[in-house]
């Protein structure tokens, strides 16, 4: 027996979750109808995405495909995580249970963090078969551990910051987070390159 | 996750994913470095593969084991390797030592 992903638990969950929010959030503020029109609408698209991929790469037998279906569905998890962080803190706002109106941005960019760290945590554990790996194994696996690091290090720390710092703050130091780490990654995967161009 | 625990309870098994950081390996090549029976090192090859922790990759007619550890699993060897944290021993971890008390480390001969 084979079990099943999180993700087909968690996905139609949070989907319905977030549709109730903007549905609430709606109902409560008619006047902002476009961006909760607009939020719905985003909810529906993932919705149909995730059941199209239910349908039709689960079910294949080909190892990839399923794999394929495993990490849309994640994604679709995560992004609609996000989504329902953020709709549920301003339908919060709204009920008047919370008073800090930027709570909702904090929130979500909190969640974007951990998403982050959780996705960078996992890049370690996605192996290529050595068979088909263009350069040295040892040389990739440094890589990839050092890129999880690397991202779990910045995800915790974007988190931290949006938690902590002041709003106008935190989007610099996230944002140069976000680069810093990219740039590392990027010079890594050049580093990667150029070694083994040398060795050809 | 408590595979994760139990697999990295074991000094011979946080020795062998420390080998396993260096780059991959061959079952043969790992071997070497521990003075224990074959069967018992394919015991704790299992734990590991058990636990999600290695990958087993046949090339040719050899076995090349690798690593496969995310970054919390890494941390938690890390954290094992510096605590030295130890469980209740399971089969391989008692053939470990048992094989390490009836038989001399390399290089001790």
């Amino acid at each position: 027996m084979t079990t099943r992903p999180i993700s087909d638990y968690l996905a139609p969950a949070l989907l319905a979750l977030g549709a109730s929010f903007a549905a609430g959030s709606w109902y409560l503020r008619p006047e902002g109808a476009v961006a909760w029109a607009a939020a719905t609408a985003t909810l529906f698209v993932f919705a149909v995405v995730w059941g199209c991929v239910t349908i039709v790469l689960r079910r294949s037998t080909n190892e990839a495909r399923r794999r394929a279906a495993d990490s849309i569905g994640s994604a679709i998890v995560f992004a609609s995580l996000i989504m329902v962080v953020s709709l549920g803190v301003k339908l919060a706002v709204r009920l008047g249970a919370i008073d800090d109106p930027d709570l909702a941005r904090r929130m979500s960019n909190v969640v974007a963090g951990a998403v982050l760290a959780f996705m960078g945590n996992a890049l370690p554990k996605v192996l290529t078969p050595l068979s088909v790996l263009q350069c040295d194994g040892a040389r990739v696996q440094a890589f990839q551990r050092f890129s999880g690091w690397t991202w779990v290090l910045t995800g915790l720390t974007y988190a931290v910051a949006w938690l902590v710092l002041p709003l106008g703050l935190a989007k610099p130091v996230s944002l140069l987070l976000l680069m810093s780490a990219m740039l590392i990654i990027v010079t890594g995967v050049v580093r990667l390159r150029w070694k083994r161009h040398r060795e050809a | 996750m408590n595979r994760v625990f139990k697999a990295l309870s074991d000094p011979t098994r946080r020795r062998v994913l420390q080998l396993l950081r260096e780059r991959p390996m061959s079952a043969g090549e790992l071997s070497e470095h521990f003075a224990v029976s074959k069967p018992t090192m394919s015991a704790h090859f299992s734990v590991l593969q058990e636990a999600d922790l290695i990958e087993a990759e046949k090339s040719g007619r050899t076995i090349i084991y690798r690593l496969r550890m995310s970054v919390l699993e890494d941390a938690l060897l890390g954290f094992a390797q510096t605590v030295g944290w130890d469980m209740k021993p399971d089969r391989a971890s008692r053939l470990t030592r048992n094989s390490v008390a009836k038989r001399p480390l390399k290089g001790e001969a």
